[in-house]
């Protein structure tokens, strides 16, 4: 079989496109100053519900979700422009949850559970969380250990998940979980519940906080399991996050970028800006090459994903793996280059590098995603 | 395997796509039994020269060649600019590389931009059928780099010029009939306002042609030396002095940063990431297919992905608001850094894949897939080089497209 990687011509691009982007990119550059955000890491703000209910008033909670469950319907596109728009600015806060788990519901459930869940969470009137990472890591499906055992026509729910973002404010939590027979389920639970216990994570990113959930014996309806496959939505959210979560990064590595070069103009030393030697200006260009290969990648998924052609999937494994990469070496680069200024707590690159390293190992890294690619490249070994 | 491009092709495109494609397949010629250059770099050998320029100029018969130039001049002003399918599908059969590379896609449109009328008839045409081969004269042994230090002279005489100095790494030289030629006209002007840009016929006494070796140990290009070398008056192409703003619009077709291309495409190998996937599966290591090694299949997976990214960036470079940062230059001016490196890696690792058999070396009967990849991996370094080196391409791209201060 022959891999087919097809992307529109034109990746599907049209005005609208660039007025979603003016638009984020004028609302984040008011609403969110680097002031502002260093304001709510200093004094620990988790949540902030202006923030939250403003951006969910624009309607990007539910961007992508369809307009009969209160979403804009709107296509992957137009979330990876918001999503690097929102990167650039390491807007705070439950968006990613809430958007992986409305997507987790949109891929996974039934139209009844999709009316039942959805609206709440495209309004942003409930934060929604996905919980799939167990301790001792995994990326997908196949290590899921957190069981779903039947009892009394539903189900009684065991397990520990991590790294649930926004999971200490949120009003739903999809979490995945294996029932006897082996298979993966996406189970959709309302909080609070009993035996359910959220805790706070210390994480190394404070602009998203996140939680560790144990479920100990939770009872559940049969409506909270989601009735599609659970395996195959798992991987479809994860595609889609995949995609949407390399946008973001793209977004980071970019502002990183503008910061470094601004500095490198700015600074001087030996009686020159510090970008005249190549050992500045170099990586600095290598960095620029980074981040448009993987911009090119991110747009490549999120066309693919619009126009459901097979190389979505591909696309989006490698722009996660690419887009986790470029960041991270551009936080290394962006530190050494602002020398002892890059390495305090004043310098914004350091808020980059938290986030840089926060998403890098979310929804598979490097290693993993090229793990899959070495598969769909050989087809077999 | 598909194409994006062909996803939304229209009716129209995809049909010619279609009639190229069996076109090719019923012309393309057979390998010839002899080695064959893997680039326009090295070509050789005349009866390599001969093959290759024969199947230019069938596909220029065919009406494949020049679709995008006007038709006055020997080409077809095909309002669809569908060239660029054409060298898809020549690319894509692996068929030989269209061996007039400069002529077609430097020195051609650098003329459609700057010649008289005149000149575009006298010159185009012969391009595109590969009746004339044209070689580039830019560099000079104080000048690569520092391309506007060249100090070769041309000087009135009489109603024409003649040119004195000394070229280097003249590529295709030894079958040229033509060089596009930088040479000073005006050695008391600064640096860059004393240049012109001339038309040079190879064939006028005074020149010498000395082939130089390549480390590959194969020929390919040569060093030039003029010694009052006579041209006529209208070799200059534009105005007396305007050679350095010339010089830079044909560089920016050389590195990729325009497309001027009358077609084809200037190599003939698939350096691609499958073809490396491929070999891995055939190679063994330590008892099993190389493929199924994780390191190499993490590194054959790292280069699929950079592969496909630059695929996607020339196609999104074509997308005027998907350039996203108001930095439009960025997609094309990364464009032969990216990618000449990509290949010098891509080669590389296609040598580790070989294990020690990527010791074997052209000629040696044992030598898996006669030695190709060791020969492209060293040939790589071509392109890294050739045409302004990678670490020049970086100063440009920081200085034009990030701002950053200027390198003297
Ligand atoms: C295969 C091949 C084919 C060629 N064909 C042609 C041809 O047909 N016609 C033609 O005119 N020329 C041709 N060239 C010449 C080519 O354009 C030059 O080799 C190239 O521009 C580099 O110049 P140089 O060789 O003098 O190296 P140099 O300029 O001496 O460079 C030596 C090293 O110093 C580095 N360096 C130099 N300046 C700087 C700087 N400012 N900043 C950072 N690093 C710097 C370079 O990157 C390189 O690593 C060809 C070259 C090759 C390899």
């Amino acid at each position: 079989m022959t891999l087919r990687l097809e992307v529109p011509t034109d990746f599907g691009f049209t005005e609208e496109h660039a007025l979603l982007r003016a638009e984020a990119r004028r609302f984040l550059a008011e609403r969110l100053p680097i002031a502002e955000l260093r304001r709510q890491v200093d004094a620990g703000v988790r949540l902030d519900r202006g923030l939250w209910k403003e951006i969910a008033g624009l309607g990007w909670v539910g961007l992508v979700l369809p307009e009969r469950f209160g979403g804009a319907g709107l296509g992957w596109l137009h979330l990876g422009i918001l999503m690097e728009e929102m990167g650039r600015r390491l807007v705070p806060g439950p968006f990613l949850g809430s958007l992986l788990a409305g997507i987790a519901i949109e891929r996974g459930a039934g139209d009844a559970q999709r009316e039942r869940w959805l609206p709440a969470i495209a309004s942003g009137e409930t934060i929604a969380s996905l919980a799939l990472v167990e301790p001792g890591g995994a990326f997908e499906g196949a290590a899921i250990t957190a069981s779903a055992d039947p009892a009394d026509g539903g189900f009684v729910l065991r397990g520990r998940k991590t790294h649930v973002v926004g999971g200490a404010d949120a009003g739903i939590v999809v979490a995945a979980f294996r029932e006897p027979s082996g298979r993966i389920s996406l189970f959709a639970v309302d909080l609070p519940a009993p035996g359910v216990a959220i805790e706070d994570e210390v994480s190394i990113d404070p602009t998203r906080p996140t939680a560790r959930i144990a479920f100990d014996g939770v009872r559940v309806g049969a409506g909270a399991r989601l009735d599609g496959d659970g395996s195959r939505a798992l991987a479809e959210t994860l595609t889609r996050g995949s995609a949407a979560l390399a946008a973001e990064q793209v977004g980071g590595a970019e502002a990183v970028l503008q910061l470094t070069r601004q500095y490198a103009i700015d600074r001087k030393q030996f009686d020159r800006p510090i970008g005249f030697f190549q050992a500045v200006k170099h990586p600095i260009v290598d960095m620029m090459c980074g981040i448009e290969l993987a911009r090119s990648l991110a747009c490549g998924a999120a066309a693919g994903l619009d126009a459901d052609t097979p190389a979505a999937p591909v696309h989006a494994r490698m722009a996660k793996a690419l887009a986790s990469d470029v960041y991270a070496q551009a936080v290394r680069k962006g530190v050494q280059l602002h020398g002892g200024y890059g390495f305090t707590w004043d310098c914004d690159v350091h808020l980059y590098f938290r986030r840089a390293l926060w998403s890098r190992p979310m929804l598979g890294d490097a290693i993993h995603h090229r793990k899959g690619l070495a598969s769909a490249l050989g087809g077999e070994a | 395997m598909a194409r994006p491009e062909e996803a939304t092709e229209s009716r129209e495109n995809a049909e010619f796509r279609r009639q190229v494609r069996a076109w090719i397949q019923a012309n393309q010629p057979a390998h010839p039994g002899f080695k064959l250059p893997q680039t326009f770099l090295e070509v050789e050998s005349e009866r390599q020269f001969d093959f290759l320029r024969e199947w230019q100029r069938k596909v220029y018969d065919a009406g494949y060649l020049g679709l995008d130039w006007p038709a006055e001049y020997g080409g077809h002003s095909d309002p669809h600019k569908r060239q660029r399918i054409v060298s898809q599908e020549l690319n894509r059969a692996g068929a030989p590389f269209l061996v007039n590379v400069i002529g077609l896609q430097w020195a051609g449109p650098t003329i459609l931009a700057y010649g008289s009328e005149e000149q575009k008839r006298k010159y185009l045409k012969n391009i595109l059928s590969c009746e004339d081969v044209w070689c580039q004269g830019f560099s000079e042994p104080g000048a690569g780099s520092d391309l506007a230090g060249l100090q070769a002279s041309a000087t009135r005489e009489g109603e024409g010029w003649v040119v004195t100095g000394h070229k280097v790494w003249t590529t295709l030289a030894h079958f040229a009939k033509w060089m596009i030629l930088l040479a000073r006209t005006d050695p008391t002007a600064h640096k860059y306002a004393g240049i012109s840009y001339f038309l040079f016929p190879m064939d006028a006494p005074g020149v010498t042609v000395q082939p130089l070796v390549k480390m590959t140990g194969e020929g390919g290009f040569n060093q030039v030396i003029f010694d009052r070398a006579p041209m006529p008056a209208d070799a200059l192409l534009g105005q007396l002095g305007q050679g350095w703003q010339i010089a830079m619009t044909t560089l920016t077709f050389e590195r990729g940063a325009a497309e001027g291309t009358g077609g084809g495409s200037a190599t003939s190998t698939a350096e691609s990431v499958r073809a490396v996937a491929a070999l891995a599966k055939r190679m063994r290591r330590d008892g099993s297919p190389a493929a199924a090694d994780p390191v190499i299949r993490d590194r054959l997976a790292q280069l699929w992905i950079e592969e496909e990214a630059l695929r996607l960036t020339a196609q999104r470079a074509r997308v005027a608001g998907l350039n996203m940062d108001d930095r439009p230059l960025a997609t094309r001016l990364m464009n032969k850094l990216v990618f000449s490196e990509l290949g010098q890696r891509l080669t590389e690792l296609a040598c580790e894949v070989l294990g020690p058999d990527a010791v074997l070396w052209l000629g040696d009967p044992s030598a898996p897939d006669k030695a190709e990849w060791p020969r492209a991996y060293l040939n790589s370094f071509g392109v890294t080089i050739g045409g302004g080196t990678s670490e020049v391409q970086r100063n440009i791209i920081g200085e034009r497209v990030l701002g950053l201060p200027k390198t003297k």
